[in-house]
């Protein structure tokens, strides 16, 4: 009998693949994110290697529904507040980390630049609540 | 039980250690992390100095930073492996599991055969440590472990499973007790499932595969069974079908572009349009459009798909003359140097793909998933790789050579013969293109039905705005280098590629007929959808 309700379950579980929506996932305990450079204030000269930290989570391929696991966003000089119910934009202002990268050359205009991470969900969507690193500030010579 | 696991171990090493007994070395109990790759020399076979640089990088990048992150020490490195002790198997175990984690989104990008993928062994051990060195039966196990896993798995000991199994939330498939090459005791062996979820996965694996044939049986008895019994009241099965279809046939379907009937101006006549697209809609979907792809997909074996290609209805596509322009501009740097490009004549979809379009595709299993949404409205959510997958199924069922356009062709065909920053000129104008703030609606959560806006010189909808479109071309920062002969650019790192236009949740500098971004090749994001082009 055990077998029908879960044939049962299956089926109807089949037919409403719409219906299971993957928003709002709570982070993973003690995440933490965060730039293993650059550093908040560093002067860099000309492009470079920007490596992502993430601790206590996974990194997968966006589209995997792994629990306790994401993919990262690099955020350039965005000033408004992170929408938490959409997923995180996609312009030259929110880069896409979704094949699971750590790392991304960066070349930006000389002058301030903020930089910030969000880790996205599988869908996109920021975690709830939002695991955001620290928003640091790099100067571009 | 840690005591018992020091006992066991401490006891075989007095047995059975073949190292010098001077009482002087320093023994310890530690986590040993034994790491390898999997086909290291196929690999150097393959691409020997590549295969070295990545290896390099990523034990730099990736091994190192990790073992130092979960306070373990990277005790000695060999060409393909790597072993590292821990105080705390909980650490120890995590750091396998982050390196596995990752190496999975640095391989995600790489064809199946370069990929570099670890094995990892983790045991609780006695040992000797030295400077650079250790030794022991416990490290013995470890890289034993690593030898019987599966290429990107942890496999674990007792010893150490029983330390954590409480404390990290992880699954854990007791895979027995496995003997191992020259150690007398068998060893009790793990496999870590990262996602608690997947354990679930493997214990059930069978039963799910009954469950999942059982329902599949059934959908297929059950919509085969819908299938005879819906049209029986006017005649047999077989021919309803084609008298359904008759109507439509020589019409829209296997009609060239030029031959279909003149499509009404959105913004004149919207109702008509809108009723036109309506009424042949049931043709393409008989079932109702709500249902759900589990009750589609069977029914499309057994449905009498005698001429598949007479069925199908082709994009519109607008024929564009062939000719030179100027591409790129200098609004970005990603847009330099503006260049001249010649085009040879071609075809372009005068809308992006719609969901009725590509649910066709889906229906004929031949795209990955049932997109959701308006009949009309512009395909969203696919990946460079899902587009590619549609032209594929498109160019063989039509016997055409449907192919994507490439990024010349899209710029060329966005601009319909101008040369400013929007092809209405220089200024945004509202009520042209369906970007943030361009339109006087408010922003809506879906892009709008296909053909809302006004199209532009060369009749095509939505270049600019709606979704952003992807092209062939692989992505290159700016075009030093590029192609002018119009022919896509796919030489250098096509790991993400080309998309064109600006979606409905950019802003205006996004609709620029010259702005171009890119996106991981095999990642979907909702705004991202495409358009086909044919040679003639």
């Amino acid at each position: 009998m055990k077998i029908v309700r879960l044939v049962v379950l299956a089926a109807a579980l089949a037919l409403l693949p719409s219906a299971v929506q993957a928003q709002g996932k709570s982070p993973g305990k003690d995440a933490l994110l965060y730039f293993i450079w650059p550093q908040n204030g560093t002067t860099i000269k000309g492009g470079f290697w920007c490596r992502f930290g993430l601790r206590n989570m996974g990194i997968t391929h966006a589209g995997e529904d792994y629990q306790n696991s994401g993919h990262h966003h690099l955020l350039i000089d965005v000033n408004e507040p992170l929408e938490v119910n959409e997923p995180i934009p996609q312009d030259k202002n929110h880069l896409h980390f979704g094949a699971g990268q750590t790392e991304a050359r960066i070349e930006l205009p000389p002058g301030k630049h903020t930089l910030q991470l969000v880790l996205g969900d599988t869908k996109h969507f920021p975690f709830s609540p939002p695991l955001v690193s620290e928003k640091i500030t790099v100067t571009i010579k | 039980m840690r005591e018992k696991v020091r006992d066991i171990n401490s006891a075989r090493n007095s047995t059975r250690s073949n190292v010098s007994p001077g009482a002087v070395t320093p023994r310890r109990l530690a986590a040993i992390v034994a790491g390898d790759i999997s086909g290291y020399s196929r690999l150097m076979q393959l691409d020997e100095e590549g295969t070295h640089a990545r290896v390099k990088r990523i034990q730099r990048d990736l091994i190192e930073p990790s073992i130092a992150e979960h306070h373990g020490r990277l005790v000695k490195t060999t060409g393909d492996g790597f072993f590292a002790i821990f105080e705390s198997p909980v650490e120890a175990v995590r750091c396998g599991v982050v390196i596995q984690q990752n190496m999975v989104g640095r391989n995600a990008s790489l064809p199946r055969d370069h990929r570099i993928e670890y094995r990892i062994g983790v045991n609780l051990g006695d040992v000797i440590i030295e400077e650079d060195d250790i030794y022991g039966d416990g490290v013995n196990i470890a890289s034993r472990l690593e030898s019987i896993a599966e290429p990107g798995q942890v496999f674990i000991s007792g010893g150490i499973y029983e330390q954590i199994k409480h404390k990290l939330v992880c699954g854990y498939e007791s895979l027995g007790d496995r003997k191992v090459k020259n150690i007398t005791d068998p060893v009790r062996v793990y496999r870590v499932l990262p996602d608690p979820a997947a354990f679930n996965k493997a214990r059930k694996r069978r039963e799910n595969i009954l469950i999942f044939l059982l329902s599949f049986v059934l959908f297929v008895i059950a919509s085969s069974a819908l299938w005879y019994l819906l049209p029986q009241s006017p005649g047999k099965p077989r021919d309803q079908a084609s008298t359904r279809l008759s109507p439509d046939v020589p019409r829209p379907l296997l009609g060239k572009p030029s031959a279909q009937p003149a499509q009404p101006s959105p913004s004149a006549a919207p109702a008509t349009q809108e009723a036109a697209r309506q009424d042949r809609l049931p043709v393409l979907v008989p079932p109702a459009p709500k249902q759900t792809p589990s009750q589609l997909q069977p029914a499309a074996p057994v449905a009498p798909r005698t001429q598949p290609a007479a069925t199908l209805r082709e994009p519109e596509m607008n024929m564009l003359p062939g000719g030179a322009f100027m591409m790129g501009s200098n609004d970005d740097s990603s847009e330099k140097p503006v260049h001249q490009v010649t085009i040879k004549p071609f075809a372009i979809s005068r809308y992006p793909i719609s969901v009725r379009e590509w649910n066709e595709c889906a229906a004929a299993k031949a795209c990955a998933f049932v997109a959701t949404g308006r009949d009309d409205a512009p395909v969203t959510n696919v990946s460079w790789s899902d587009a590619r997958q549609f032209v594929g199924w498109l160019a063989g069922a039509t016997r055409k050579p449907y192919r994507l356009p490439t990024e010349a062709e899209w710029e060329y065909a966005a601009r319909g013969g101008t040369q400013t920053r929007y092809w209405w000129g220089d200024e945004l104008r509202p009520g042209m293109a369906n970007c943030k703030g361009c339109a006087d609606v408010a922003a809506v959560e879906q892009p709008a039905r296909s053909g809302s806006f006004r199209p532009n010189p060369f009749g095509l909808y939505d270049m600019g705005g709606a979704v952003d479109q992807w092209v062939e071309d692989c992505w290159h920062k700016n075009y030093g280098g590029a192609p002018t002969d119009g022919s896509a650019w796919v030489e250098g790192d096509c790991g993400s590629h080309v998309i064109r236009s600006g979606s409905w949740k950019n802003d205006a500098r996004y609709v620029r007929t010259a702005n171009r971004d890119s996106y991981d090749t095999s990642v979907r994001y909702p705004t991202h959808g495409f358009r086909v082009a044919l040679s003639p």
